[in-house]
């Protein structure tokens, strides 16, 4: 069995009254790609809110290749080499691609000046322009553009190719293939396989269980705040998946299907 | 063949693109306006005339470029105004009543500004209120501190040169003007706001946080301490532009510079940048400072009565605002 990457025990989150994550708990390992999925509500974007900083946990630990880390700011996450794509919009409209991809890491000449330091725009632009061949955006987009000028799926390709630079050690994704064509959606999945050949480890939401076929190597349930089931996608199927989701018996759900 | 219809192409694309941004728009505008009031009235070009209003825009100039970078982020600040008063006010105070060197008493004065500043973007960013509220009790604050260590009446002039008084109101002759060093000072502040908003690391930083502030959050971009750094510019330039004003007429006057607050904010709005945060523009706030200033001098000029002042001023900068955002609807459609 591989090493273990990110072991999260016992995370608890609530927004005043609600709780949205009871008590999650799930080790990831390197090199796979693991499925999150739930239904509506059930607090998957809010449990990846908590390991990239965003929302930070209120209880509850988090180990990065089993040490004990602190995340309470975004920064500190990505420090840790978790890069995290956001369900809701994740960009910057009014900037341009370039200057998105780059945000909060830009390439700079005088570093000593601090954040006062000028931007390197030519190795801004060269990699900006290399990066948007790589997602296999079928338009040909220039990366001066503003991204307020671009569709939602396009917009989402950026978000994603701003994840691969980095070859963060741990990559997560929101429901990534939300708006998606066809192509664009295909690109996305290449994306997560390229990953795992090269050994990182993708946690990778969505409601799509097709796609969690096509890509995953394990499913995590999540349920109410909490996981309810993990298992390995060979020894499961689309069936069995829906019912845990959907927290009833498989065979119950068969039946049903059978009436309608 | 084809390489020279792409460049024909791009070239044309790329002045439909300039044509179409707000500082060029504002510029041609400038351009017109400056061209009507010389034509109304020839004085208007006349060497003191233009003396007159280079001794004003620095001082309206300088606070307007700091608003800009905080208008980008998507804050505002109404107490400019009253800092503007107040700084001078505590520099004077300190200086004669208390007999204070007067370098030490310019510290003191942009200490309290810095502080000012920090107030307003603590409370804005970590309690969360809007900058509305916030920077219009400070505004009352600030202007009611005035007045009342004042006890409401202007401090009486200051006559001592020296090197302070030179550097912040120096004057020197060029060919036929009579121009301030606070024209260096607004020059050298430009180039350093445009440096930054367009070419450094902050810069990216104060646009994507005016832009989507979770974004950027989420990119690891410390927003919460970048604004609070842009109010302290805010009321730092502020109280700074209020010093060279009251130096400048060796008098501090506890309500001066009432109303500059809506003035600055016109100033930048009017050249461009988006009230809303994400984008702006420093070209177009010094071309803003420049039309304001031109527009209240030559309304003088041209023999408008000075009580329908503001009708005419306040009618032009909706002009503008009308004409930004029937480009940008065109621009976003392209
Ligand atoms: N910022 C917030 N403030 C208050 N409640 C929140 C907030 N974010 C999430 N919640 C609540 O927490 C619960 C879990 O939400 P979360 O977004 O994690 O669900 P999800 O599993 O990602 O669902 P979906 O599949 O619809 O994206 C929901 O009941 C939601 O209403
Ligand atoms: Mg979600």
């Amino acid at each position: 069995m591989s090493v273990e990457v990110l072991r999260l025990e016992g995370i608890r989150k609530s927004f005043g009254s609600v709780k949205a994550l009871k008590s999650a708990s799930m080790t990831l390992r390197e090199g796979e790609v693991v499925a999150l999925l739930g239904d509506n509500g059930a607090g998957k974007s809010t449990l990846i809110k908590a390991i990239s900083g965003v929302h930070p946990a209120d209880g509850g630990a988090i180990y990065v290749r089993g040490e004990k880390a602190t995340i309470r700011s975004a920064r500190d996450a990505i420090e840790l080499g978790i890069e995290t794509i956001h369900q809701d919009t994740s960009l910057a409209p009014d900037l341009s691609i370039a200057r998105n991809l780059f945000l909060g890491r830009e390439p700079v000449k005088l570093p000593f000046l601090g954040v006062f330091a000028p931007i390197d725009f030519p190795l801004l632009r060269q990699a900006a322009s290399t990066l948007l061949k790589r997602v296999g955006i079928s338009k040909k987009l220039d990366a001066d553009a503003a991204v307020n000028t671009l569709s939602g799926g396009e917009r989402q390709s950026i978000a994603i190719s701003r994840a691969m630079q980095f070859a963060a050690k741990v990559i997560i994704l929101d429901e990534p293939t939300n708006n998606l064509g066809v192509e664009e959606t295909h690109g996305v999945l290449r994306f997560v396989k390229e990953m795992r050949a090269a050994g990182h480890t993708v946690l990778f939401i969505t409601h799509n269980i097709h796609h969690v076929f096509q890509v995953a190597d394990r499913i995590i349930v999540m349920r109410r705040g909490e996981v309810v089931a993990e298992q390995t996608v060979g020894d499961t199927d689309l069936l069995s998946v829906e019912a845990l989701i959907m927290g009833v018996d498989a065979a119950t759900l068969a039946e049903q299907a059978k009436v309608h | 063949m084809a390489t020279v219809t792409e460049r024909l192409e791009e070239r044309r694309n790329w002045w439909q693109g300039l044509s179409a941004s707000p500082q060029v728009t504002s510029l041609i505008i400038l351009a017109v306006v400056l061209a009507g009031f010389s034509i109304a009235n020839p004085n208007f070009l006349s060497p003191l005339n233009i003396s007159n209003m280079m001794a004003f825009l620095p001082e309206l100039g300088i606070m307007a470029l700091a608003m800009t970078l905080l208008l980008t982020a998507g804050e505002f600040d109404l107490s400019v105004g009253a800092v503007f008063a107040l700084g001078p006010v505590i520099v004077m105070l300190l200086a004669q009543q208390a007999g204070i060197d007067i370098g030490f008493a310019l510290l003191v004065g942009l200490a309290v500004c810095i502080a000012i500043g920090a107030v307003n973007g603590v409370i804005v960013t970590k309690i969360g209120i809007s900058s509305f509220l916030v920077t219009l009790s400070m505004l009352l604050i600030v202007r009611g501190t005035a007045l009342y260590v004042t006890q409401g009446f202007p401090l009486k002039s200051w006559n001592e040169p020296g090197i302070f008084v030179s550097l912040l109101a120096g004057s020197f002759q060029l060919g036929p003007f009579k121009l301030y060093v606070s024209l260096y000072w607004f020059i050298g502040l430009t180039l350093i706001a445009a440096y930054i908003l367009n070419w450094s690391k902050l810069g990216n930083w104060i646009s994507a946080i005016g832009s989507n502030r979770n974004a950027a959050i989420a990119r690891g971009v410390p927003a919460d301490a970048v604004k609070i750094g842009l109010f302290i510019a805010a009321s730092v330039l502020s109280g700074l532009a209020g010093m060279i004003s009251a130096f400048r007429i060796s008098a501090a006057s506890p309500v001066a510079g009432t109303g500059y607050e809506l003035e600055v904010i016109a100033m930048v709005v009017v050249g461009g940048t988006a009230l809303t945060g994400g984008y702006g523009t420093i070209l177009g706030t010094v071309v803003g400072a420049f039309m304001l200033r031109a527009i209240r001098n030559g309304i003088v000029l041209i023999g408008v009565p000075g009580l329908a002042f503001n009708i005419f001023v306040g009618a032009l900068i909706l002009v503008m605002l009308v004409l930004h955002a029937m480009l940008s609807k065109r621009g976003a459609r392209r």
